[in-house]
């Protein structure tokens, strides 16, 4: 996983939490790079699981709660950073829709050693939208968060419903219904 | 919470943030190393290519030099070779000629046209060979001069008329008024493919119309003029097409194996026409007959006059665009004005006589003659010399076109008359059909069609057995019977004269002189048809200045036995 990731997610931390508590909870977790990220290194993912556990522990919001913010988090530093992705868009759909064969693909030009996930999409009916999710890492939370995020970037609002696939292992359903926008 | 109010960070956190500088830095030189080995490895690669490339490409240039040299080595020894058949070629048939006209015995005389036959056939053999050796050398250039196709059909069909059974109502044409009349191009080489198109059609069919048809369409380049050659003869079977304009390809023929040639005629049209950016094809059906065609892209010179309607070019009309034109004739020899006046005559052409170059120039002024007919060697002033003269002293587009007569086979005449502005050259001895055919040609005009009777034989006076058959024709095409006789008669007289004179010259010592007259005696004798005259005659032009007086006795022996022959032959066609 990116080293981006982890910077991000500790400065999220930091954010919410303070300087102070992000030290004490690092030292507390027992991490292989004493909690050292760069942003242009690799880490494992299972470390990231580990700190957001970590954070969980220590604030009493769920692991899953943590990833949905922290995919808010991630939407906002991509418009940020990358907003050449947002320009040609224009609604949370079509934003989705890019994510497989447009955007992650410019990622892995980049950065040829990103584990990305797979993503199947498609339209269901007016307003819906159908995205099937695959990665064999744990982050659907992180996903349904950056998929809100998506939507509000957008000026949408919507109702977002998660169903594991049946048939296949490591994929998750996500059923986006617009309700506003 | 120790840092609220103080700046200052916690050890461990600038223990943290160092350890990941570290890194970072660690990875970060990793990877400007990973790219400076990727860009050595790179240039590497690219040098290792770059060396490759020239090494091929150099390797492939000197494969390439060498096929090409030995294919232009090749097609210049089957150049060599071809051109050195030809010669004794030529000399073979003019005897078998000879042969065939002193020979009485009827079987012998069967056996002389098949010697004759097979002799034709070796001939277009090796023509082609040497054409399609010429392509392959790359000798090969496209003139630009003015066509005028409707003759060039014209002329084309005469002569394959002339060389099949009725042809003269087998063979057809319709000329669209489409067709401009003057356009740039190849007149030579249009002419062999329209021949050759035109002769398969005779060949692979025996019977039935064969229709030759020209039009032509808009076109960048001025016109689209295609010219479609259809007959009705056993046709090509759609397997047999695929390969026919391939080098040496034939469609079995079992109507004649006599007519096989080298299977080269198609290729060759094929380049001819390809060379000059156009397409050649056929739609056949076995059976029913073949349709042969091609379009060629021309720069109209002359555009077509408002249309009145339909026209149709006939094989008359070649004989009718040359009647009532004004000629000038510049002549010295006295049986060549005979014969050349006797022809002008016949095709109604209104004629006047220079008795030399120097009287040529005199009498030419712009706008008084449609062309002119000029001899090459005549006293006081040669025809190349008046020709020189008269485009030096007038404008070119007041200038006829000027066609010039000669016996000389040599190259070196074709480039001296293009040289001093020469439309045609007519090597002599010239047929009535080919004087015709040069002068509507170069006309090139419109004729309105008319009426022709084709001749009938009676019983053959007995000298035409000493004549040459197709010169006979020819003569006979344009006068009568007694005419005829009586053109011999002179030449008799003529010749006797020439004779004494050559012999009373080299007994002197003046073989320079000898030779003037023995190419005189040969040109006279050639136009009769006077073939062995004329072979001896040429010999003696040739070998005057060096031959013993022992041999150059035997060929004036031999020389006046023909010239009696032919006397005795005259006594008795005129009893
Ligand atoms: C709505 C839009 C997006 C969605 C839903 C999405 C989803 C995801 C998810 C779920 C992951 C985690 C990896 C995994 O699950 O296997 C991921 C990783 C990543 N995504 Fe996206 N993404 C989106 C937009 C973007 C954009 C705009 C960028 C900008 C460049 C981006 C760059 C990345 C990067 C760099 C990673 C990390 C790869 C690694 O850790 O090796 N994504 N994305």
């Amino acid at each position: 996983m990116k080293g981006v990731v982890f910077v991000e997610l500790l400065a999220m931390a930091e954010d919410a939490f303070g300087e102070d508590v992000v030290d004490a909870v690092i030292d507390k977790a027992d991490l292989a790079h004493g909690g050292a990220y760069t942003a242009v290194g690799n880490y494992p993912c299972a470390e990231l699981v580990k700190i957001v556990d970590a954070f969980s522990d220590h604030s009493g919001l769920s692991p899953d709660l943590l990833q949905r913010k922290f995919g808010h988090w991630m939407m906002g530093f991509f418009a940020q950073h990358y907003p050449a992705f947002f320009e040609n868009k224009s609604s949370s759909f079509e934003m989705l829709e890019a994510v497989d064969q447009e955007i992650h693909v410019e990622v892995l030009k980049l950065y040829p050693d990103a584990e990305l996930p797979r993503f199947e999409t498609d339209r269901t009916g007016e307003g819906q939208l159908q995205m099937v999710y695959s990665s064999p890492r744990p982050l659907v939370s992180f996903c349904h968060g950056l998929i809100e995020a998506c939507v509000e970037r957008f000026d949408e609002t919507a109702e977002i419903a998660i169903e594991a696939t049946p048939a296949q292992n490591n994929s998750t359903t996500f059923r986006i219904d617009i309700t506003g926008r | 919470m120790a840092s609220e109010q103080d700046d200052r960070v916690s050890r461990s956190r600038y223990e943290r943030e160092k350890a990941a500088r570290k890194e970072a830095e660690a990875l970060l030189e990793g990877k400007s190393r990973e790219l400076f080995l990727a860009n050595q490895s790179l240039s590497q690669q690219s040098e290792i290519l770059e060396r490759t490339v020239t090494e091929r490409t150099s390797e492939l240039r000197i494969a390439l030099d060498k096929a090409e040299a030995a294919s232009a080595m090749r097609a210049r020894f089957i150049a060599t070779m071809s051109h050195e058949i030809r010669t004794p070629l030529g000399g073979l048939l003019g005897m078998i000629d000879l042969m065939y006209g002193d020979e009485t015995d009827p079987a012998r005389r069967e056996l002389l046209e098949y010697a004759k036959t097979s002799g034709d056939a070796l001939k277009r053999i090796v023509n082609d060979v040497l054409d399609f050796s010429k392509m392959e050398a790359g000798a090969f250039q496209f003139e630009n001069e003015k066509v005028d196709i409707r003759a060039l059909i014209g002329g084309v069909l005469a002569l394959a008329a002339a060389s099949m059974p009725d042809g003269e109502s087998r063979l057809r044409s319709s000329i669209s008024p489409t067709v401009p009349p003057i356009f740039a191009g190849d007149a030579t080489r249009i002419r062999q493919v329209l021949s050759n198109l035109v002769s398969n059609a005779a060949r692979y069919s025996a019977d039935g119309q064969i229709e030759l048809r020209a039009f032509a369409s808009e076109h960048e380049k001025g016109a689209l003029l295609r010219v479609e050659i259809e007959d009705q003869g056993i046709g090509i079977s759609a397997e047999q097409q695929k390969n026919l304009f391939k080098d040496f390809t034939q469609v079995p023929n079992k109507l004649t194996s006599a007519a096989q040639g080298t299977g080269l005629g198609l290729a060759i049209s094929r380049r001819i026409i390809e060379g000059a950016d156009g397409r050649i094809g056929v739609f056949s059906e076995p059976g029913v007959g073949s349709t042969f065609w091609f379009e060629l892209p021309v720069e109209v010179l002359e555009a077509c006059p408002p249309s009145k309607g339909e026209g149709k070019a006939r094989l008359r009309d070649v004989k009718a665009r040359v009647e009532g034109a004004r000629i000038l004739l510049a002549e010295d020899n006295k049986i060549n004005q005979k014969l050349l006046l006797t022809f002008l005559k016949r095709m109604n052409v209104s004629a006047e006589l220079a008795e030399n170059g120097r009287e040529a120039v005199e009498k030419f002024a712009p706008g008084k003659y449609d062309l002119v007919l000029m001899d090459v060697a005549m006293p006081e002033m040669d025809g190349l010399e008046a020709t020189r003269i008269i485009r030096d002293s007038w404008p070119a587009e007041k200038i006829p076109p000027i066609v010039v007569l000669t016996a000389h086979v040599l190259d070196a005449i074709h480039e001296d008359s293009a040289r001093v502005g020469i439309d045609r050259v007519l090597s002599k001895p010239i047929t009535f059909g080919d004087l015709r055919d040069a002068i509507s040609e170069e006309l090139g005009a419109h004729g309105n069609p008319d009426h022709h009777t084709p001749r009938q034989f009676g019983a053959r006076p007995a000298i035409f057995a000493h004549l040459s058959n197709p010169i006979l024709e020819g003569l006979i095409e344009s006068m009568s019977e007694n005419e005829v006789i009586a053109l011999v008669e002179e030449f008799v007289i003529d010749a006797r004269r020439l004779l004494a004179a050559i012999t009373a010259n080299l007994r002197r010592g003046e073989s320079e002189a000898a030779a003037a007259e023995a190419h005189a005696l040969k040109g006279m004798s050639g136009l009769i048809g006077a073939l062995g005259v004329s072979e001896l005659a040429g010999q003696l032009e040739q070998s005057a200045a060096y031959l013993d007086a022992d041999s150059i006795e035997e060929v004036i022996d031999a020389l006046s036995g023909q010239v009696d022959t032919l006397d005795r032959a005259l006594s008795a066609s005129i009893e």
